[in-house]
């Protein structure tokens, strides 16, 4: 088997975007939601990359990683300030209890 | 200049809405005056567009890709009906100040009248498809929650869904017209697609003249659709007004009479347009010859009198039919602010409840009297000019059986008429309060629409020029109010029509003679108070569309981990179609 840097890359891309689908699609935790969101985001960055360096546009591909970075830190924060108020409001994290939100 | 004009009717209505919303239940007198006066501004500002009326659209919006352009044409249909939805609603508006004096949350009713007054002008004035279709749906949704204002009552509630249920059957209708007209002619004007319809398949544009039948027939109450309209009678009297004569249902009229000319070499249309008219006029009014709820029997009136307009234009009686437009707003508008004077004093709309008030409520029961002398078709009033008009176009050059059913609905228009006025004005009075006259904030508008009532005829000739002028593809002739009235005087289907309204009248005085033939109609008049099957109908779609909704709603369970799933699982799809469409 080839293991040259796109290959790795590639299934490194897949398996960090599998890991965070998971976490998204299990836990009740959310605290556990946000980590999920945030594998999914670096899996987005590592598949730029990736993609960069396959057709050969690395500037391109490196300023975009830059952009999804920022926007990535952004939800990070304010998926946290929202968990604080989630448990300061319901005195729980469990996502299921949000759906008293519907309605 | 004429830039500002054209836009002011729609946005001094909204920007209204947006300011009595603000104010909430600070200041109820301030928040009716500013209501007042944006509806009024709004009016104003339509009639100073008058002299700049003309086929070319006066703004023009770029809005990119497949959402074409918003355009605003001042053709005289438009603004014609921008004035009467300004300006009757304007009134409307105003006789609310002393109807809901006093009641909770007027921010939002003087909120949502103007926000649908304005939509209204928009509808009217858009020269496009998609914006026509945007307009209208708002309208829809205004309605909607007008009729259901009073929010705690379970009637009023439903009332309000079934009307928007209704009419969104037409509202899908109206949407398949912008969408072939886009994908066929790659624009949404609506002079464009006039001017090229012939060049569509024939099959194609059949189907899409059928809709916008559908579509004008489930706005404008006609059979089978007619239901909502005596429902929405929950609502507050000035919003039966609003919707009766300003708005709402004069949408329907103004789609045919706009897109006759596209439409009028379609096989089958003209005929499917007299026969929807022919059998809303008929049914209607025998529904109302049975009605006791005063507001009931307006409102098969109105059903029937949009019959004829819609009558008027399967017979290629365009100009009739705007005339009546403008007769029937007047008119009906005059009818159902002095019906909310009577309600208001008396404190119900069972006309059985009502009878002697004519002694209490002189002023009410002259400008009712105007009003229902024009609802009958007898001079001077206006409903007398535009009704024989009409009936005279249809004799001229339509079918001589849908002739004489009209002429029918004429004489029968009469009788409920009179049995209407009889019951509430006359008799015995088996009324137990104390009764007031119409209050100051009342009679004015009702004395202007007397007013109205008795010579908005005399504008016929220059609303015909105005019509010749700016209508490009109808073939409308300009006339003289003198060389009309002179016509209809002169023409022997007038005094037929006046021949039959007459043995109308004559049937109610000599109803006690008639006995023998009112038992033989028995079985007719237990059809016709169950709306001869059509509400039934309408109900079951109301109730089958409830459900759907309500089983549907179980699939948002709220629950994150579901959402995505479905997420993930619907962006998976997209990417195997994506793959299957590039392998």
């Amino acid at each position: 088997m080839d293991l040259s840097l796109l290959n790795v890359g590639a299934v490194a891309v897949l398996g960090l975007l599998g890991v965070g689908l998971y976490g998204l699609l299990v836990s009740r935790n959310l605290i556990k939601v946000i980590i999920a969101l945030q594998l999914l985001g670096k899996a987005a960055v590592l598949g730029l990359l990736v993609a960069g360096k396959a057709s050969g546009q690395m500037n391109l591909s490196q300023s975009l990683a830059i952009t999804v970075i920022v926007a990535d830190t952004i939800v990070a924060v304010v998926g946290m300030a929202l968990a604080i108020q989630v448990r300061r409001q319901l005195k729980t994290l469990d996502v299921r209890e949000l759906a008293r939100l519907k309605g | 200049m004429e830039t500002w004009l054209i836009i002011l009717p729609i946005l001094l209505p909204w920007l209204g809405a947006v300011v009595v919303w603000a104010l909430q239940e600070r200041a109820p007198r301030l928040q009716h005056a500013l209501a007042v006066a944006f509806a009024l501004g709004g009016g104003a500002a339509a009639i100073a567009l008058l002299p700049h009326a003309g086929d070319e659209a006066l703004v023009r919006v770029p809005l990119g890709t497949v959402f074409g352009d918003f355009t605003l044409v001042p053709d005289g249909l438009g603004l014609f009906l921008t004035i009467i939805a300004t300006v009757v609603g304007g009134l409307a508006v105003v006789f609310s100040g002393e109807y809901m004096r006093g009641e909770a949350q007027l921010a939002r009713y003087y909120a949502l009248v103007l926000f649908f007054i304005g939509a209204m002008a928009g509808l009217v004035l858009s020269g496009g498809f998609l914006m026509l279709f945007l307009f209208w749906e708002i309208t829809a949704f205004c309605s909607y929650a007008l009729i259901s204002f009073y929010n705690d009552d379970p009637k009023a509630v439903s009332a309000g869904v079934k009307a928007l249920i209704m009419t969104q059957f037409g509202g899908v209708g109206l949407m398949v017209l912008a969408l072939v007209a886009y994908g066929y002619l790659g624009s949404y004007d609506i002079n464009t697609f006039i001017a090229q319809a012939h060049t569509l398949p024939a099959g194609l544009l059949g189907a899409v003249a059928f809709a916008s039948l559908a579509a004008a027939a489930a706005k404008s109450a006609q059979v089978p659709f007619q239901t909502w309209l005596p429902d929405a009678m929950e609502a507050p009297t000035p919003i039966s007004a609003l919707i009766h004569a300003a708005t709402m249902v004069n949408a329907g009229v103004y789609l045919l009479a706009r897109l006759y000319p596209a439409f009028a070499e379609v096989p089958g249309w003209t005929a499917a347009v007299v026969t929807v008219g022919l059998l809303s006029a008929l049914l209607a009014a025998i529904m109302a010859l049975v009605a006791t709820d005063l507001k009931r029997v307006l409102a098969y009136s109105t059903v029937s009198q949009l019959g004829y307009m819609v009558y008027a234009v399967g017979v290629g009686g365009v100009f009739a039919s705007q005339l009546h437009l403008l007769s029937h707003s007047v008119f009906k508008a005059l009818l159902f602010l002095s019906a909310g004077a009577i309600i208001h004093a008396v404190g119900t709309r069972d006309m059985r409840q009502m009878g002697g008030l004519g002694r209490k409520m002189p002023i009410v029961r002259a400008v009712f009297v105007i009003g229902a002398l024009a609802l009958v078709g007898l001079p001077p009033a206006n409903g007398f000019f535009s009704k024989e008009l009409v009936l005279e176009e249809g004799l001229a050059h339509g079918p001589a059986w849908a002739y004489a059913g009209m002429l029918l609905g004429a004489g029968l228009t009469a009788l409920y008429t009179i049995r209407m006025v009889a019951m509430v004005f006359h008799g015995e009075s088996r009324v137990t309060k104390h009764v007031h006259d119409a209050l100051p904030l009342m009679s004015a508008p009702l004395g202007l629409l007397a007013l109205g009532t008795l010579t908005t005829w005399l504008l016929a000739g220059p609303f015909s020029g105005l019509l010749a002028r700016t209508l490009p593809f109808h073939t409308l002739e300009e006339t003289t109010t003198w060389h009309l009235v002179e016509e209809i005087f002169t023409a022997p289907a007038t005094w037929l029509a006046l021949l039959v309204i007459a043995v109308g009248l004559a049937l109610w005085f000599l109803r006690a003679r008639l006995d023998g033939l009112r038992q033989a109609l028995q079985p007719l008049s237990g059809l016709a108070a169950n709306s001869f099957g059509f509400e039934a109908l309408n109900r079951q779609i109301s109730h089958g569309v409830r459900g759907a909704a309500g089983a549907l709603s179980r699939t948002q369970t709220g629950q994150l981990n579901w959402n995505v799933a479905a997420i993930v699982g619907a962006l998976a799809l997209v990417l195997a179609i994506l793959v299957w469409r590039a392998g």
